[in-house]
């Protein structure tokens, strides 16, 4: 059934800039960084520091994708509900013999789909960036697929309660300016506040710094988070009355 | 006020009741509708119809009371009643963006068993074909509200639920509403239940009518049976009609005087001849003797209170 509600879903987003959006994020990010180091090569690019090329290259994208995410994952889930909510759609589409839960869950999934389909862009982006890098100076050496990989992904597993909640938040809400405001304030939180807040904040989460000196701990507590507040939104939609 | 016995009950009631802060909506209304009705759901605006139309569908939770649609109870088996309804709830719900046969899919897939060729079937009966690849959003509030009813078509349904089909439609749209609603019983042996404010609008398609004022069900029975309610008065135009009032009256006539019109509401021939010739005999000047119907239109808005005239 899930996969049905998807696919109906996957329809509808058709010519909604949506798709748009998912690629312009990490291209964004990576053409940014390409201009960065197209104006500051000298600095950026010193024969003194070629073994610490692919990590720099890595790490200054991930500094752009991360506000990019934050903000995409609030604006996704806004649009996709958005589609129901324009032209009171909601009663048509649970007036029809699919489970209210399914409908939440329905949402929830398609937007964590499209922000993860940008992660991947993200990654693909990033390799190629940083390749082309090392290639410009000489270099050959080998790709660290590990940091790539987890730059590209945790930060969107560490935002999963982020997602949980912007999806949960667009879909009660007819107007769609109270979770885009939560969304935008959430970036703003994560992106100046993440070295001071203590570790349980979720919000810091997806910045992967914590005390505890390993990024897993944010991708585990966003997952488990994330699925506390997506069955909470779920009980929710189900209880509530359809407008 | 109940069906015959050999008639199956798709949808049945009791005393369903919805309590919005504090204050019922709905109050103990209880429905029913018989296989193969055209079931007109009437009342003023704020009446209630619409919220009992949700309870029906499963979007809005009754405060009290039981729905029972096709035998069985909404709360337990919502999404096997669901798959053999179709619905259309206010106005029009549609994804403007994409066109009508996108529109259709996106809710096709949620459909189990419902082929694609389906799709065409319904926008030709509902007569969108050739605008079938044109976004919705430039659809004209008639042809959205047709997809709307091609969109409740799509599942094969055997009850279909229509909530003010014909609102905000022009003459020409509510007429061409009416004959698609009444062709489709024909050609697919389904039960209606359509809501509406407007008695004339469904009096001409619906076999049962339901009336609802402030969310109390004040009638329910065939439209013949309403339609006796709506039988006709004499009215006499006679010289010194007071007095003929009085006159009619002592011999046990029943005449009302309005101080503008003389009328006797027993209409059968040998009555109307005795009045007649009662009045020649005490020398009154007969000038008319007409026959008035009541129209359904009046005894709706009587029933309903004064709100439905607002």
């Amino acid at each position: 059934m899930l996969l049905r509600i998807l696919s109906s879903e996957l329809l509808k987003i058709r010519r909604k800039l949506i798709w748009f959006l998912v690629v312009l994020g990490p291209l964004g990010a990576v053409g940014l960084q390409i201009v960065n180091y197209g104006l500051r090569w000298d600095y950026l690019v010193r024969p003194e520091k070629a073994s610490e090329l692919w990590s720099d290259a890595i790490q200054s994208v991930e500094s752009l994708a991360l506000p990019a995410l934050l903000i995409g994952l609030a604006i996704i889930a806004s649009m996709t509900a958005g589609i129901e909510h324009q032209m009171n759609a909601w009663k048509m589409t649970l007036a029809l013999p699919v489970k209210k839960r399914h409908v939440f869950a329905g949402k929830f999934l398609l937007t964590s789909l499209l922000l993860l389909v940008s992660c991947v862009l993200l990654a693909i982006f990033t390799y190629i960036f940083g390749s082309v890098l090392n290639s410009m100076i000489g270099l050959h050496g080998p790709v660290p697929f590990g940091e790539l990989l987890r730059a590209s992904f945790y930060p969107y597993l560490a935002a999963m309660p982020l997602i949980a909640l912007q999806s949960w938040l667009s879909v009660t809400m007819h107007n769609q300016a109270v979770p885009l405001t939560v969304g935008i304030v959430g970036m703003i939180v994560t992106m100046f506040g993440a070295y001071r807040f203590p570790d349980w904040v979720p919000y810091k989460w997806p910045a992967l710094v914590n005390t505890w000196p390993h990024p897993l701990y944010a991708v585990g507590a966003g997952l488990a988070l994330g699925s506390i507040v997506l069955l909470l939104g779920m009980g929710e939609f189900v209880r509530k009355d359809v407008k | 006020m109940t069906l015959t016995m050999n008639t199956e009950l798709i949808l049945e009631t009791q005393g369903l009741t919805k309590r919005l802060g504090g204050k019922p909506v709905v109050n103990g209304v209880n429905l029913q509708i018989g296989r193969g009705d055209i079931y007109g759901f009437l009342g003023p605006n704020g009446a209630g119809k619409t919220t009992t139309i949700r309870m029906l569908l499963g979007l809005a939770r009754p405060t009290n009371g039981a729905i029972r649609i096709f035998g069985k109870d909404i709360r337990k088996e919502r999404l096997a009643i669901l798959r053999k309804v179709g619905s259309l709830v206010e106005y029009p719900s549609y994804y403007g963006h994409l066109n009508a046969v996108e529109n259709l899919e996106a809710v096709r897939r949620l459909l189990p068993g419902v082929p694609k060729s389906r799709i065409d079937e319904v926008l030709s009966i509902v007569r969108l074909t050739n605008d079938a690849r044109r976004a919705v959003k430039g659809y004209s509030l008639g042809m959205k509200q047709r997809l709307g009813i091609a969109t409740a078509l799509l599942g094969d349904p055997e009850l279909l639920i229509l909530d003010e089909p014909t609102n905000g439609l022009d003459p020409a749209g509510i007429q061409e509403i009416r004959e698609l609603i009444k062709s489709l019983p024909k050609t697919s042996g389904v039960t209606i239940l359509i809501s509406s404010h407007l008695l004339s609008e469904v009096e001409q398609m619906a076999t049962r009518v339901g009336i609802i004022a402030k969310g109390n069900l004040i009638y329910q029975d065939s439209i013949e049976r309403l339609r006796e309610q709506a039988q006709g008065r004499i009215r006499l135009g006679v010289s010194d009609p007071e007095s003929a009032w009085q006159m009619l009256l002592s011999y046990g006539y029943p005449a009302e005087w309005d101080r503008s019109k003389l009328t006797v509401g027993q209409t059968d021939d040998r009555t109307v001849a005795s009045i007649v010739s009662r009045l020649v005999n005490h020398h009154f000047q007969v000038y008319r003797v007409e026959e008035e119907h009541a129209s359904l239109e009046s005894i709706f808005l009587e029933m309903t209170g004064s709100e439905g005239s607002l």
